[in-house]
């Protein structure tokens, strides 16, 4: 399982592919305080880059992977310290 | 064509279809039926996504302008209408048409090309008018292009930009590298964000939306609109090596110290006045990028030759864009500023009024495209987020209802040969069940053993009730509702109705009725021929029907439900009806009876005439019906699944025709009887009654024998003579013949046999190999002692 959901966290582990896109999309929406934990992710799809992107998600962790998280620290940092406009 | 891939896309694609086409009809009585607008968007997109999986470009073509004008008319820019309608169908006709080709050939023929084309244009001929605003910005992202990358650069922060500065200044090479991937590059399988990641020596990255994200309830998570940027140190060639499949989506260049600063400069200068007059709001990313588009011409332009042209064309592109969002508030001051900047001979004044106008709300939208001024450092703040518009706030809810994934599917796809497998094996187990009993009487016989005999005998019933409960369950997993036939229908009525100018009301009842998967797939030709018939010969035009004083339109009923064990499909129409008198003499000139004959039919018996063979009454062949092939192959049809077909019809109010079908072909109940000492199964379809016939009871007429049941005369044939046994039919001890009394056409016959032997349930197997050529069996049947009952078929020996 690539993803754990949980109540209030979404947990990627290993690697995301992109039929996990829909399903974190669903989640976050549901879950519009939900933190999103790549700790364990060592790749995502960009599919699923790009549903974190939009939906604002809020990143409990970075992933540990180096690589991975410079790309992620420049997609969602600066988007995941913004207070949500949407509602 | 050995993909399981495209033997699944095929699969799925046709059942697309079929939906596509049932919405479609749908959305003709109910027009602004917005869930099933968002539906059929949905299943049309999807078709254009899974044909791009497969380069079949004559296919995605189609689907893509059908998915254009699809988006249209569920946002509201353009009506539905039966034309569209027509448009829609006839491209999912062709798509289906390339379906089939694909499952045939393994490809689409290159003559496809042009009628795809012609498809595709018609489909977007409606789009002309209501997308002014998109054609013109055709002209805009050449502006937005060359400030691209200068954007991206002000997105370096500070620190890291200086030390950029300090490298280059040492001398380092460094390369700038834009990655826009392409919208459907999902669907290529490719992973953009595993393709930057394959770039080592990374010094900066970024990851930027390409056009501002919509709200999440409204994000297609499949359609990528990222933007890539990082520099690096890594040799030009190498990242042209490493992104050679997509040279089309990278830009790729040195990076520079004066191309850094620019960069800077326009990052720190330029600050001006935020608009606080809300009068628009855009919330269209395009619309939002034409009009930034705009503003920036005019802002950076101001000195250029052909200022008036720029100034005119600015002003209708804005015009278009209030237009497009339906917004004509603001035409009159639009003109005022288009003079004003006219007589100014500067752009000054149209770019004050796109501030005025669109700016407050729209203005992160216009910053983030990047032609605007810059005042967000490193950090946005959150103002510069964009906002939701009222009219989208209301909506999330209906559209994330459809944009909701539908519940997990709790079904499974399985290849109908594997149940069949299954099915067959329970088959098995049945017979080898049925040994039991046998195994237990040997054991209290042979053994002596009458315990033993007992629990074998226990454990028998309770394999017995598990096998039972295995076939049961096994028959409903091959058990389908008629409605995968009959939603062929509406489709089939109204194209059909419209082409021969008739006016006629389709009526589906009962289509959760279930059956046989078989027996529901051997039905589908029969009944659209019967609809057709119905349709071509029952119903009469809305004048006709006027004059004789029924409604205009007409109604057709195709009604399935259950009864015992068996399906009776009804298809009624209220049409003309069929004339005894004309079948009668069509019956005679085709030849099938004689004068005299069709004389003594009784009128409901000659209607039924139309399913004999070559019967036909419409003297002129139509495109529709009346091939000539008429009704007859319906019978046939029908027959072969043990089915019956029955016709009534009253002339003048309609015809009423009826199909009783078996609920399973599986299992088959048969008649075991003996006749000079062989067993033989007559299928209990075909069987009326069992009687003793005394020997004193049977008269012989010239060859003929015939004994009279319940006042009617029943000619009797002895099965030995049938199955040209030679000895003689064996009366019991009473001196009376067992007489099996059988359905022969419309009449009964009677068969007389050594014994009866009760009926049994069996598993039918047909006969193959060299034994398929013995017309006279059904099939065989293993039972449970071992032994082959062979089943007669009734209408090849009779």
């Amino acid at each position: 399982m690539p993803i754990t959901f949980d109540q209030d966290e979404a947990a990627l582990i290993d690697v995301a592919s992109v039929e996990e896109a829909e399903p974190l999309l669903a989640w976050l929406q549901d879950h519009k305080d939900g933190r999103v934990n790549l700790a364990a992710c060592t790749h995502l799809h960009a599919a699923v880059l790009q549903v974190l992107m939009a939906g604002r998600a809020t990143i409990g962790e970075f992933p540990d992977d180096a690589g991975l998280s410079a790309w992620m620290t420049a997609a969602l940092s600066h988007e995941a310290s913004l207070p949500s406009t949407t509602d | 064509m050995t993909s399981p891939l495209m033997v699944q896309f095929l699969a799925e694609s046709r059942e697309l279809l079929e939906t596509v086409s049932e919405q479609l009809m749908g959305l003709e009585r109910e027009p602004e039926n917005a869930e099933m607008l968002t539906a059929l968007f949905r299943m049309v997109h999807t078709l254009k996504g899974n044909s791009g999986l497969f380069e079949i470009r004559e296919m995605t073509r189609v689907l893509h302008a059908g998915e254009d004008l699809m988006d249209a008319i569920r946002i509201g820019q353009l009506p539905f209408t039966p034309a569209t309608a027509d448009t829609l169908l006839e491209a999912m006709d062709f798509v289906a048409l390339l379906c089939d080709e694909l499952e045939a050939h393994g490809e689409i023929s290159a003559t496809h090309a042009s009628t795809s084309a012609s498809l595709a244009t018609a489909l977007r001929a409606p789009l002309g008018r209501a997308t002014v605003a998109t054609a013109q910005a055709g002209a805009v992202p050449a502006t937005v292009e060359s400030t691209g990358s200068i954007r991206g650069m002000r997105r370096i922060p500070a620190d890291v930009r200086d030390d950029l500065l300090k490298r280059l200044a040492a001398g380092e090479m460094l390369q700038w590298v834009e990655y826009t991937p392409e919208a459907e590059c999902f669907f290529q399988g490719e992973d953009p964000l595993h393709q930057v990641r394959g770039i080592s020596d990374l010094i900066w990255c970024d990851v930027e939306a390409a056009t501002e994200w919509p709200a999440p309830e409204e994000l297609n998570a499949y359609h990528c609109n990222l933007i890539f940027r990082f520099v690096t140190t890594a040799s030009m060639e190498a990242i042209a090596e490493h992104f050679r499949y997509m040279p089309d989506c990278v830009t790729i260049k040195p990076l520079s110290d004066s191309g850094l600063t620019t960069a800077d400069a326009r990052q720190d200068g330029g600050g001006d006045t935020r608009g606080d007059i809300t009068r628009i709001r855009i919330d269209d990313p395009d619309l939002v990028a034409l009009i930034a588009g705009q503003r920036s011409m005019l802002r950076h332009n101001t000195a250029a030759l052909g200022l008036t042209g720029r100034i005119r064309a600015a002003a209708s592109t804005l015009a278009a864009c209030l237009h497009s969002v339906g917004d004509m508030s603001a035409d009159e001051s639009l003109d005022a500023a288009e003079a004003a900047s006219l007589a100014e001979g500067s752009g000054d004044a149209l770019v004050a009024w796109i501030e005025r106008t669109f700016l407050a709300e729209g203005s992160a939208a216009l910053e983030s495209n990047g032609i605007a001024v810059a005042d967000s450092g490193a950090h946005p703040r959150a103002s510069d987020q964009p906002h939701l518009a009222p009219r989208e706030s209301a909506e999330p809810k209906a559209a994330r209802k459809a944009e909701e994934a539908p519940p997990p599917q709790r079904s499974l796809k399985v290849d109908q040969a594997k149940i069949d497998r299954l099915m067959n094996l329970i088959g098995e187990i049945v017979v080898a069940k049925n040994a039991l009993p046998f195994l237990a009487t040997r054991a209290a016989t042979v053994y002596g053993s009458r315990e033993l005999s007992r629990e074998i005998k226990a454990q028998h019933a309770v394999i017995n009730r598990i096998t039972e409960e295995m076939q049961d369950t096994i028959m409903q997993v091959r058990m389908m509702p008629v409605s995968t036939v009959f939603q062929r229908f509406p489709r089939l009525v109204r194209d059909t109705s419209r082409a021969l100018g008739k006016d006629v009301h389709l009526v589906l009842e009962g289509e959760d009725t279930d059956a046989d998967k078989n027996i529901i797939e051997s039905i589908g030709d029969p009944l659209i021929h019967i609809v057709r018939n119905s349709l071509d010969h029952g119903f009469e035009t809305p004048a006709e029907r006027v004059a004789a004083g029924k409604a205009a339109t007409g109604t057709l009923t195709i009604r399935a439900r259950q009864e015992t064990d068996r399906v009776l499909i009804d298809i009624i129409d209220d049409g003309k009806g069929i004339d005894p008198a004309v079948v009668r003499r069509k019956a005679v000139e085709k030849g099938i009876l004689d004068q005299a004959g069709s004389d003594r039919l009784s009128d409901q018996a000659a209607v039924n005439l139309v399913f004999a063979a070559g019967f036909s009454t419409k003297d002129v062949v139509s495109d529709l019906s009346g091939r000539g092939v008429g009704m007859d192959v319906v019978r046939t049809a029908v027959e072969k699944v043990n089915g019956t077909v029955t016709l009534e019809s009253t002339l003048g109010s309609g015809t009423h025709v009826r199909l009783s079908l078996p609920l399973s072909l599986a299992v088959t109940n048969v008649m075991m009887v003996e006749s000079d000492g062989q067993r033989f199964g007559v299928p209990m379809a075909n069987v009326i009654e069992t009687v003793r016939v005394p020997r004193m009871n049977i008269r012989s007429i010239k060859t003929s024998m015939t004994t009279s049941l319940r006042g009617r005369v029943v000619p009797l044939q002895s099965m030995n003579t049938l199955l040209s046994l030679a000895s003689p039919p064996r009366p019991n001890d009473h001196d009376e013949y067992a007489t099996l009394v059988v359905r022969s056409g419309h009449e009964s016959l009677g068969l007389l046999v050594d014994e009866f032997c009760g009926t049994t349930d069996v598993i039918l197997k047909p006969m193959t190999g060299v034994l398929a050529g013995l017309t006279a069996f059904a099939g065989s049947a293993l039972m449970g002692d071992g032994s082959v009952l062979m089943v007669l078929d009734m209408k090849e020996i009779l």
